[in-house]
């Protein structure tokens, strides 16, 4: 039985509305839970004084692994000694994010017995999160994790838990099979998710077409989106169906063409492929008359981040069309090369991005192996501070008497 | 002697289980044979696949924060409708997978009874991605839960419909950290802090290993001092960015301030290429302050910005979008946010986000 | 070409760098493995190094840490525990 039924008239409030509410989460689990109890009544405190009160640890985590739990501490543990410690577990999600009934409630019977009974699904890079325990329950969580086949993902300096959209499970624009290639990826960099051996963290996010559901562009070190090479597949009559049901096609289809690829008569319509930017957009707005090409493959960017520390990035291109077929050698490869030069050269907490930054796309890309094209840049440089590495010589006086 | 039990193995990098194991008949049959899809309704949608088998999809809300016992709840309604299955998105909504259209509509009674509104697909806005604020982070300028409860209490009506021009992703981070990676999103929600670390000298010998948090700062902020004869440290600061990463090695360095920590809001970001590139959101709001429970200042400040961007925003028009068309003059005129000096960027690069052209509107 | 050093060896002396300026700088992976690829030369490789960390881990003399960013550090009560 948890303790004292707490007073939470501020939080109170939030249980009100139309939108689930996480306070009603969090005294379901404090009904039975000590630690859930004193979450609530340190959140309460938190919304009276307008302040957090957590403290971040750094050393708490099971054997052998660097990754994965992430510390917490209340800095009033006195008053809320049931949250003195309230550690975070990441676990790795199936890709897609995917579940039975089954796995769920042995999930839960886990946390049940061994933590705050709270969790997210999912955090942010993709994990399915326990919240809140103490770290005596870290290792007995792990063996029993690991007794139903999961494991834990990624944190601090290593290969981040990959994640991906649903991709060709249930989306008929999967360029890839980003499932697939989540769930390799995962494995292959096994050692390197658990073991942190990099200057920073580092992302995989696989989105299956451009619309990028992931936002893989806008958070991961190595963002691959799916796209395609040939035409865009047209069933004329569907387009004509669209057309009779009200679709202004002139205006909300090929007005909105990024390329101005698209002609429309007011019978056939006409795409220019060549021209064609592969941006979504007709696609997404008549998906029962167009679809991405059949040549189907993915573009690899690389370098994006949120701000900290020298600024937000988005990722650039650096393969534009990749055939994937496993066991994706030629990708691991690409990956491998790329760890090695910025493990090797990169600062602490520097992400891929900001090391590019800082030695220049061309002296990255030479060190990785990668030519140089045009398709790489918005546009080429403007400013003319180039550093030239090959000039010519006057011929010295004993080359030309040789 | 009795016979000492082997330890079990410890089992280590086992990765997750195979996706497959989740994945129900009908997925598992068409995988990679989908044909199309169709939004039927708020929150409902079919797949039809090259054999014409059909997949709906229920989409429900949900606060990310969730109790075992809701899980279970949400097993309970997989078991009845879908044969155990089920999924959660990238936006943290849940997804029941049926395959019988008749049971869609006692589903969606059932969702509703549990306190799960449907809808989140199409044109409209779905829940929004957000980081743990005070429940469980030690950075955070403001809680993330709780300003989430709040907006969407006050958009529910554009999750449970489709009556926008387009799609509008809101995201929340509750420090400039941005584990959610707000930063391009139509709006997005980003707890400051405004006030550089303050030096608990009383504590910081004894919890801090003091050059490990000099090491820390990213911008060398942090600076060794000996203050009446005790090893601590100095904060430079017109340096501070307020990333709290020293705070994170040492907790005598809080930076926490009830007064001047609070929400910025900032607008027009998104990821999908459709029709215009990715971008970054730009700011539109620099402070407001934290209010809790209810963050009134916030969620009027987020509604305003949905209701002119829907009143007069195009068909398919993203924030992003239809801000670049009008431009941002007439966007601060038509939402009445004022422009100040901190809307004008000073950081590395900020000449490219100056206005270099006549094309202006008068 | 010199003879391979042990995992031993390695991690034996990976311990003595962490634990020498222990409370003055924390090590990251890459920086152990720069350190020892100049002590030991051509007596070790990325592998060996490799295998020499995972020893000094699993052997729990050293703990994997986050303070921003990745340590490997000899295990000590947590400061945000006090």
């Amino acid at each position: 039985m948890a303790d004292k039924k707490r007073s939470t008239p501020k939080l109170d409030e939030l249980e009100k509305g139309e939108w689930p509410s996480f306070v009603k989460e969090i005294k379901i689990a404090a009904e039975k839970n000590p630690m859930a109890n004193d979450l609530l009544g340190q959140l309460e405190r938190s919304y009276e004084e307008k302040i957090g009160h957590w403290k971040h640890g750094g050393i708490v985590g099971v054997l052998g692994y660097g990754g994965g739990v992430i510390g917490r501490y209340s800095d009033l543990p006195e008053e809320f000694p049931n949250v003195s410690h309230f550690h975070t577990l990441r676990i790795n999600q199936p890709a897609g994010w995917f579940y039975t009934s089954d796995a769920l409630r042995k999930l839960c019977d886990i946390w049940e017995k061994h933590g705050s009974g709270l969790t997210n699904m999912h955090g942010s890079t993709g994990d399915l999160v326990f919240l809140g325990t103490r770290t005596e329950e870290l290792e007995p969580v792990f063996r029993e994790l690991t007794e139903l086949g999961f494991d834990l993902g990624g944190s601090g300096s290593d290969v981040r838990t990959p994640s991906c959209c649903c991709g060709m499970a249930r989306c008929e624009w999967a360029c890839y099979d980003t499932m697939a290639l989540t769930y390799f990826l995962t494995m292959h960099y096994q050692d390197e998710l658990h073991r942190p051996a990099f200057p920073y963290k580092w992302k995989f996010k696989m989105s299956g077409c451009p619309n990028d559901c992931v936002a893989a562009v806008a958070r991961a070190d190595m963002s691959i989106i799916g796209t395609w090479r040939d035409d865009i597949q047209m069933n004329d009559s569907a387009v004509t169906e669209y057309a009779k049901s009200g679709t202004d096609i002139q205006k909300d289809v090929v007005g909105n063409c990024p390329a101005k690829c698209m002609e429309w008569d007011g019978k056939k319509l006409k795409i220019d492929n060549r021209a064609c930017v592969k941006c979504m957009h007709c696609i997404n707005a008549m998906p029962k008359a167009l679809a991405p090409g059949k040549d189907r493959g993915a573009c690899i960017l690389i370098g994006s981040k949120a701000p900290i520390v020298e600024g937000a990035l988005l990722s650039s291109v650096l393969i534009p069309f990749i055939k994937f077929v496993p066991p994706y050698k030629e990708l691991t490869d690409l990956v491998e090369k790329i760890h090695e030069v910025w493990s090797e050269n990169g600062k602490n907490r520097e992400r891929v991005g900001e090391f590019i930054q800082r030695v220049g796309m061309g002296n990255f890309l030479e060190a990785i192996g990668v030519e140089p094209i045009p398709e790489m840049v918005a546009h080429p440089r403007e400013n003319p501070y180039v550093f030239y590495e090959e000039y010519f010589e006057e011929e010295s006086e004993d080359d030309k008497n040789a | 002697m009795p016979e000492v039990q082997p330890k079990p193995k410890r089992k280590t990098d086992i990765g997750p289980p195979h996706y497959e194991n989740f994945l129900p008949p009908i997925i598992k049959e068409n995988y990679g044979k989908w044909k199309y899809h169709e939004i039927l309704r708020p929150g409902v949608m079919v797949t039809v696949s090259e054999t014409d088998a059909r997949l709906y999809t229920v989409r429900a809300a949900s606060p990310r924060l969730l109790s075992i016992d809701k899980i279970r709840a949400y097993a309970d309604l997989a078991d009845k409708y879908c044969r155990g299955y089920l999924r959660f998105t990238s936006r943290n909504n849940v997804e029941f997978l049926l395959t019988d259209e008749s049971r869609i509509d006692p589903l969606i009674k059932d969702l509703q009874a549990l306190g799960h509104p449907v809808g989140g697909m199409g044109n409209s806005i779905s829940s929004i991605v957000h980081t743990q604020g005070w429940v469980h982070c030690h950075s955070a300028a403001t809680d993330a839960s709780g300003v989430v409860k709040s907006v969407m209490d006050e958009l529910i009506e554009y999750f449970t419909e489709m009556k926008l021009p387009a799609k509008l992703r809101i995201a929340l981070a509750c420090c400039l950290n941005m584990c959610g990676a707000v930063h391009c999103s139509d709006i997005a929600i980003l707890g400051i802090h405004r006030r550089p670390p303050k030096v608990d000298r009383s504590k910081i010998k004894v919890m801090c290993e003091i050059p490990s948090v000099v090491s820390a700062c990213p911008t060398a902020a942090v600076k060794p001092a000996t203050i009446d004869g005790v090893p601590s440290v100095e904060v430079i600061e017109e340096r501070c960015m307020f990333c709290a990463n020293c705070y994170t090695v040492c907790p005598a360095m809080k930076l926490n301030d009830a007064l001047n920590d609070g929400i910025s809001i900032w607008v027009g970001g998104k990821v999908s290429n459709a029709r215009s590139e990715p971008m970054f959101s730009k700011l539109a709001i620099p402070f407001l302050p934290n209010n809790p429970p209810r963050w009134p200042e916030v969620t009027s400040a987020v509604l305003n910005l949905v209701e002119v961007w829907a009143k007069n925003a195009r068909k398919y028009e993203r924030m992003g979008e239809w801000i670049n068309r009008i431009g941002w003059p007439r966007f601060f005129e038509m939402t009445g946010i004022p422009f100040e000096k901190v809307h004008i960027d000073d950081f590395k690069h900020a000449g490219l986000t100056f206005k270099r052209s006549a094309h202006l509107t008068y | 070409m010199a003879e391979q050093a042990t995992i031993q060896e390695v991690s034996d002396a990976m311990y003595k760098m962490i634990k020498d300026s222990m409370g003055q700088k924390k090590w990251k992976a890459t920086d152990l493995t720069k350190a020892v690829e100049q002590l030991f030369g051509e007596r070790c490789d990325k592998a060996l190094i490799k295998s020499a960390i995972r020893d000094l881990i699993e052997s729990g003399k050293c703990v994997y840490t986050y303070f921003g960013g990745s340590f490997i550090e000899i295990p000590h009560k947590e400061g945000a525990e006090n």
